[in-house]
């Protein structure tokens, strides 16, 4: 999607990132403490605090101040998505699984640590993930976090994450896969947990039911997005680019949208889920949504 | 002590624990419903109600929320996630590269029947089940919020890196005194996790917490320790091939692991002491004392 406007001029969208991901990095920094038994703490750090983009917590914290919430209100719960999302890697990248050697530029969890700690570290994250929500949320009512303990829960197991790695299992090799084949796995896979973060951060920032529902919606379309901006990147961008295997996807015969639409039509899906997604934000005050509308271009127009 | 042991005998465990086994084994049968996609459900499902289960987590859950007057109805979800992040654990436990267990309690192990991959993902589901259970089926009328917030961090830190997974890790890696830090984590943190959630959905003060989180570990590991003692004695031979020579029994022997679970006994009663204000309704939480040592009848 190269045509559409990307100036937001008066917010710095740069700025904001990296101030947002310094945040997010010292808070995980400091909830994942090392000690014993050290290794497999170790583990845990190794790999949540490898320096991905931080977009999930980014969500979280970004939707938490859209509907009038201070950014503490939501660092727990943006910690907490980002051990989700570790955790899931971790597992995925099994050789029972995924067998991935590679994962953001560096050797993955099992490579270094071994099998039975990577499972360990991944499920000692998913647990502290509940704790910390449960301990570390500070300012909001007991009944909201209770919510956001419900919406972690939902997003992770097996109608979230689960679910969309076990079709995708169950998928491989099948050649003749249809598009919502395709979109339930993405769904699963990717937007639940997007979904979910901007979810958490609304409710946690005291936003109304309405407010939560239409961020709800604006988040399944920028997760869904996100995954077909992917696997876009995945035909035309090299290893190097990306920082993983590139074209593993074809390799392994994946159905992706590229395959099943083509590229041309896999751009203008982008498109549209792009302005459904920023219909939702309409009724928000638009000087207040700037930070979501960002992470949405970024998403969209990211090369990596 | 002569009259609460008098008082324990006559308290009829049997039916009490064998009534929540059907209570606690009804609401898991419902709590698990087959949905798309089907396969990880029937993963979950196995391990979860698989037959002759004991249900012990549940079934003091139930006593200790019940010490306190707390309804049984605040109690159960509570149980059947306890049940659920107990089964995640052992699944993951029982993996090749973990214990490489091919079987559990007599039957194959999940990664036997559904694949190690399939066997990962149903414990990742089953963790965030437990707690998904708990917010959603507590009645708000009988539990705060706040408690509710409680149990839930309870039962993550007692599964996390510093409760059970620490015990599987040093189970694995070996470590200095890691046979008693093993018991102590993979054992003795469920016994008091669940005693503590019990006492807590209850409305439980901090002291009486204190309590029964000692009391449940040492219960916990009790049984542990005993259940190796009878294996020895019916020179049963543990076919998990990574952990010959590290239970108790194996390390110390028969003589010195009863000598430990009769440490253990009294020092479970001793915090039970503490309940004196509490009449009769203190009964079951010391005859699963007593049972765990004894074991008077055939649970499951």
């Amino acid at each position: 999607i190269q045509n559409e406007e990307k100036a937001h001029t008066k917010f710095n969208f740069e700025e904001y990132m990296f101030e947002k991901a310094d945040s997010v990095n010292k808070a995980l920094d400091e909830a994942v403490m090392l000690r014993e038994p050290l290794k497999i703490h170790e583990a845990m750090r190794y790999s949540l605090l490898a320096g991905g983009k931080r977009v999930r917590p980014m969500l979280c914290l970004a939707a938490c101040e859209l509907v009038g919430g201070k950014e503490s209100v939501a660092m727990p719960a943006s910690c907490a998505v980002e051990m989700i999302h570790t955790m899931s890697l971790i597992h995925d990248d099994l050789p029972c699984m995924d067998n991935d050697d590679l994962r953001r530029g560096k050797p993955t969890n099992h490579k270094v640590y071994g099998e039975d700690t990577a499972v360990l570290a991944g499920d000692a994250l998913l647990a502290f993930a509940f704790e910390h929500v449960a301990t570390a949320t500070k300012g909001v009512s007991p009944e909201r976090v209770v919510r956001v303990v419900g919406e972690l829960a939902r997003v992770i197991g097996s109608q979230g994450l689960v679910a969309g790695q076990v079709v995708d299992l169950s998928s491989e090799g099948l050649s003749d896969l249809g598009l919502d084949h395709l979109e339930f796995i993405h769904l699963h896979k990717t937007a639940v947990l997007l979904e979910g973060s901007v979810v958490m951060g609304a409710v946690l920032g005291g936003g109304s039911d309405d407010q939560v529902d239409k961020l709800r919606k604006f988040a399944r379309c920028i997760g869904l997005l996100f995954q077909v901006v992917d696997d876009i990147l995945d035909v035309t961008k090299s290893s190097e680019e990306l920082g993983k295997t590139a074209g593993k996807d074809l390799v392994a015969d994946k159905a992706t949208y590229p395959k099943l639409l083509g590229l041309d039509k896999s751009r203008d899906y982008a498109q549209k889920l792009m302005r459904d997604a920023l219909i939702q934000l309409d009724e928000f005050d638009q000087e207040k949504a700037a930070p979501l509308i960002a992470l949405a271009n970024f998403i969209a127009y990211r090369d990596n | 002590t002569m009259s609460i042991s008098v008082s324990a005998q006559e308290f009829d465990l049997k039916t009490y624990w064998s009534t929540l086994i059907k209570e606690v084994n009804s609401k898991l049968e419902e709590a698990i419903p087959v949905k798309y996609p089907e396969e990880i459900y029937k993963a979950m499902r196995y391990s979860v109600l698989a037959q002759g289960a004991k249900r012990a987590p549940p079934v003091m859950c139930v006593a200790a929320c019940e010490l306190f007057d707390g309804s049984r109805i605040a109690a159960f979800p509570t149980a059947c996630a306890l049940e659920m992040v107990h089964a995640a654990s052992l699944i993951h436990d029982d993996l090749p590269c973990m214990d490489d267990d091919p079987s559990r309690r007599g039957q194959p192990s999940n990664h036997t029947v559904f694949g190690v991959d399939m066997a990962i993902l149903a414990g990742d589901a089953l963790f965030p089940l437990g707690f998904q259970h708990i917010v959603s089926h507590t009645p708000p009328e009988l539990v705060t919020e706040t408690r509710l917030l409680q149990v839930v961090a309870e039962i993550a830190r007692t599964v996390g890196s510093t409760g059970m997974a620490a015990g599987q890790f040093l189970d694995l890696e070996g470590g200095p005194n890691s046979i008693s830090f093993v018991e102590e984590k993979k054992f003795g943190e469920m016994g008091g996790c669940s005693a503590v959630c019990g006492g807590l959905l209850g409305g439980a003060s901090d002291e009486e917490i204190n309590r029964l989180r000692k009391y449940g570990r040492a219960v916990g590991i009790l049984y542990h320790v005993v259940d190796g003692v009878l294996e020895a004695k019916m020179q049963i031979v543990r076919n998990d091939k990574k952990k010959k020579g590290k239970s108790y029994v194996e390390a110390y022997g028969v003589e010195k692991a009863m000598e430990v679970a009769e440490e253990l006994r009294a020092e479970a009663k001793r915090e039970l002491e503490g309940f004196e204000k509490y009449g009769d309704k203190v009964n079951p939480l010391y005859s699963f004392v007593d049972y765990a040592v004894d074991r008077g009848f055939t649970m499951g």
